[in-house]
């Protein structure tokens, strides 16, 4: 994985190049430019059910420089392709933070009324990181094999061997500490796992709690986090461990439909980066818990019940209509959570004592095969 | 002529000049503000009248003084019109109900009457006689006079008379009264109604000099509309008293058949004909032998025959498109100006044009509502607005469909020629809502405003290619620059070459949407 990435850096290069050359041709045949980019929409994300991942639908939109609306968008879009290439001829990694202030400037004018005027060419962040992900789709890229960093949150720790930068390290000796997740994990040998399935906890805190009693060490596994939505680094990590190393990936998240939203992105994609699905889907994720009706099964004490708010019930509607929570069990779970309108931490354990989720929930429910799939 | 019927009927005791003046608020002489006003507007009129209708550009200059503060006030009025025979000036300025205006046809005042209430009401509150200067044109000397009147016995009285040989062509009239009158209220109606007047007669010099202010309003044409003709009244549009007044000032030697046919418009030996079987009226009968009965019923059948042609319109003297334009131009200058001058239409018999200017941008304000002028037989009408059918005309029009969004910088202007112009009261400040003219402002109004929703557009359209062309040619640089970096080319060349597409792409844009750009 690593030398492909390796020889295709100079590949990520001339296909950058490519577009630019196929804008410049336009022009110079006096023809108005444009460039062709899929919608990165709800509308045009599709549920593909044979590979069951999220999908970016066929709808493209063409981006014109002459044409009024579409042509900030035109100029942000050469303009970031700019700042990317040059990134890629010098050999920088930048951040998509860098790359916001990199590409950041004043454009002044003359308005209608011959008054002088000032615009950035980009306001927000949020404006250049959109640029970033037409990109992604336009050159059919992803942002870390364009070089591109983020800042990365993701952590795992267990018997993995990797090789980055010509260093070998060993992810089960990180003491008290753990592997910080990079987003170009592209750039990552993964040489040797020594697992029988890897598990991903939602929250940063449980991770911390887990690795401090080595559940690892003692149930054999990798253990991961992305702390909430997992960032790109941390999907795909999880993914090219599952795959390379033909393991069970298990997800613990509150149980809530925010946490049940969380495992859906593992393991099928987010709305909003459908795009990249088919390389991020950790498509033998299964949904260890909490469920709803694990509140129930594990009489969970009244005291730690949560109340569900409006937002949470929305949300869980939401879900209901999406065609990758189809399934029978996630119907009767999502209609539970909807029916008793009550949620919880994974926290909510403790009550039964520290360590009770790490002897006897999370192994018994993997033994008794206890998840959703 | 319901004053001329209730006068002859109830005060035959009074004279007129006495009838008139205990009846002065009809004239709009009820206080010193709007006597001021009203006798400024008279002497305009009156100056106006001598010269257009016989075709000379008018030079109207308007003095007014304060002669004895606090309300003594001297106006003067000069013109370069026809003058007066020096012999009629007595009678002119002196005696009700003299005068050439007993014609049916479209001039500004049409009995003569202000002018003498301004002389009356003069007399009355300053005991000071009014003062004329005037010379025809082929006449070889100038007369001087000042004049009083003997309001009991509707008689003037000359106080003095001069003549001399006249060493130049001058022709036209001045006129100098001194009057009881409120400068400081009256200011802002007569130097909006002057400035209004310029509006009706571009092609008038009009200079105004008050105690405190001086308006210069020079014509931009030379053009002046056609004279009405003298026309003879239309049977519609005429009732007893006048039947009467045509009866008695004909020969009463002829018969009836001859006197419809002679004195009344669009009849001829065939329609007086069958008017007259219709009517099973003897047509040989003299007019002398018509008892008062046989009047009335002559009025009556005449009002209900259908076989009357249409009243024509010789009689009005529309201003037209072009000098409503200019006019408008003058005054208001405005970032554009559509006229309308519409066909005749009549109500009852009586004919009457429509014309209407609709004045966009430039000088005229953001208003909330349009900015309204009305004019009837080229008088500006000052008062009673609200009441007045052409705002009610122009209140209802939903001016969204025309592409106006208020606040707008929109005036309109609208003109009634007519013969009879239906006023509403005795003020003559507003025009009464008779169905034909409101339908005919209306119809007027929205002609207008299809070619100013056209302007509009195109405005629109071309401050919209403009705006484009700056949003995109604004990017052009920074795109230049990125493709340079990723390909390697010369910025300055890419950047050439989007400005040429941009403008090739400009220009097939505007071609499209009808060329606008004249500039």
């Amino acid at each position: 994985m690593s030398s492909k990435t390796n020889t295709t850096r100079n590949d990520v290069l001339k296909h950058l190049e490519e577009i630019g050359k196929r804008i410049l041709e336009d022009i110079g045949k006096e023809r108005p430019p444009k460039l062709k980019i899929r919608v990165r929409s709800l509308s045009n994300t599709v549920w593909c059910p044979e590979e069951k991942i999220l999908k970016l639908g066929p709808r493209c939109a063409v981006r014109e420089f002459f044409n009024l609306r579409e042509t900030r968008k035109f100029m942000q879009t050469v303009l970031m392709l700019s700042l990317i290439v040059r990134a890629r001829r010098e050999g920088d990694y930048p951040t998509i933070r860098d790359l916001y202030y990199m590409g950041k400037h004043t454009i002044e004018y003359k308005d209608l009324h011959g008054k002088l005027r000032r615009e950035n060419t980009w306001e927000t962040q949020d404006e250049s990181d959109y640029i970033i992900q037409d990109i992604e789709v336009l050159t059919n890229l992803l942002r870390e094999d364009m070089g591109i960093m983020f800042d990365a949150k993701g952590r795992m720790v267990g018997k993995v061997i990797i090789r980055s930068k010509g260093n070998t390290i060993d992810l089960s000796k990180m003491g008290v500490g753990a592997f910080a997740i990079p987003p170009n994990v592209g750039d990552i040998d993964i040489v040797d796992v020594d697992a029988d399935y890897v598990l991903i906890v939602e929250k940063g805190a449980i991770f911390e709690r887990l690795n401090n009693e080595e559940f690892w060490k003692k149930h054999n596994c990798v253990l991961m986090t992305g702390k909430g939505q997992p960032d790109r680094g941390t999907r795909r990590m999880a993914k090219r461990i599952s795959e390379e190393f033909d393991l069970p990936v298990y997800i613990l998240t509150d149980s809530d439909p925010f946490g049940f939203y969380i495992y859906s992105v593992y393991k099928y994609g987010s709305i909003s980066l459908s795009y990249e699905s088919e390389r991020l889907a950790v498509t033998r994720a299964k949904f260890l818990g909490v469920s709803t009706s694990d509140i129930y099964r594990y009489k969970i004490p009244r005291k730690f019940i949560i109340k569900a708010t409006d937002r949470d019930i929305r949300r869980a509607r939401e879900l209901l209509r999406y065609p990758w929570f189809q399934s029978k069990i996630w119907k009767e779970e999502l209609s539970l959570f909807i029916k008793k309108r009550e949620k919880v931490e994974i926290e909510a354990f403790s009550g039964f004592g520290f360590k009770y989720l790490s002897d006897k929930y999370i192994p018994e429910k993997i033994e008794r095969e206890e998840f959703i799939d | 002529m319901v004053v001329l019927s209730v006068l002859e009927e109830r005060y035959e005791s009074l004279s007129p000049s006495e009838f008139f003046y205990r009846n002065r608020e009809i004239a709009g002489f009820s206080n010193p503000t709007r006597a001021l006003y009203q006798t400024v507007r008279e002497l305009v009129e009156n100056s106006l009248d001598a010269t257009e209708l016989h075709k000379i550009p008018p030079d109207i200059k308007i003095i007014i003084s304060i002669k004895e503060p606090p309300d003594l006030v001297s106006i003067l009025v000069e013109d370069n019109g026809i003058g007066i025979p020096h012999e009629e000036v007595p009678f002119v300025f002196g005696r009700v109900f003299y005068g050439s205006k007993y014609v049916l046809r479209q001039s500004r005042g049409v009995f003569g009457l202000g002018i003498k209430m301004a002389v009356l009401y003069a007399q009355i509150t300053t005991g000071k006689p009014i003062w004329i200067r005037t010379s025809t044109m082929n006449s070889k000397i100038i007369a001087e006079y000042r004049i009083k009147m003997d309001i009991s016995r509707n008689m003037p009285i000359v106080i003095s008379a001069n003549f001399r040989k006249k060493r130049s062509k001058w022709h036209g009239t001045i006129v100098k009264l001194i009057t009881k009158g409120n400068w400081t209220l009256a200011r802002r109606r007569i130097e909006d109604y002057i400035r209004r007047t310029a509006m009706i007669t571009p092609y008038a010099d009009i200079y105004f000099k008050g105690p405190d202010v001086e308006l210069i309003f020079k014509r931009n044409t030379r053009k002046m509309p056609t004279p009405p003709k003298v026309g003879k009244p239309h049977p519609y549009g005429i009732d007893l008293e006048m039947l009467r007044r045509l009866i008695e000032i004909h020969n009463r030697n002829i018969t009836l058949r001859d006197f419809i046919m002679k004195c009344f418009e669009g009849v001829g030996e065939g329609i007086a004909h069958n008017f007259l079987e219709w009517a099973r009226l003897n047509g040989d009968k003299k007019l002398k032998d018509l008892s008062t009965s046989e009047i009335e019923n002559l009025l009556n059948k005449m009002k209900s025959y259908r076989g009357w042609r249409r009243p024509r319109a010789l009689s009005l003297s529309p201003l037209g498109e072009d000098l409503l334009r200019k006019g408008i131009e003058r005054i208001l200058s405005p970032e554009y100006v559509v006229t309308v001058t519409r066909k005749t239409s009549s109500y009852s018999g009586n004919p009457f044009i429509v014309e209407v200017g609709l004045a966009w941008g430039g000088k005229i304000p953001m208003v909330r509502s349009p900015i309204l002028y009305r004019f009837a037989n080229k008088i500006p009408l000052l008062y009673d607005e609200g009441v007045d059918v052409a705002r009610q005309v122009v209140d209802k029009i939903d001016w969204s469909l025309y592409r106006v969004k208020f606040p707008a910088p929109l005036a309109v202007i609208v003109h009634l020629c007519s013969t009879k112009v239906p006023f509403k009261g005795v003020g003559k400040e507003a025009i009464a809502d008779v169905v034909e003219v409101e339908k005919e402002i209306e119809n007027a109004i929205k002609e207008a405003a299809r070619s100013l929703r056209k302007y509009l557009t195109l405005i629109e359209r071309k401050r919209a290619l403009i705006a484009k062309r700056i949003t995109i040619s604004k990017y052009i640089p920074e795109v230049a620059r990125a493709l340079a970096e990723v390909t390697g080319t010369s910025e300055t060349k890419i950047a050439k070459k989007l400005s040429l597409i941009l403008d090739r792409i400009m220009r097939t844009e505007s071609k499209k949407r009808g060329d606008i750009d004249h500039e």
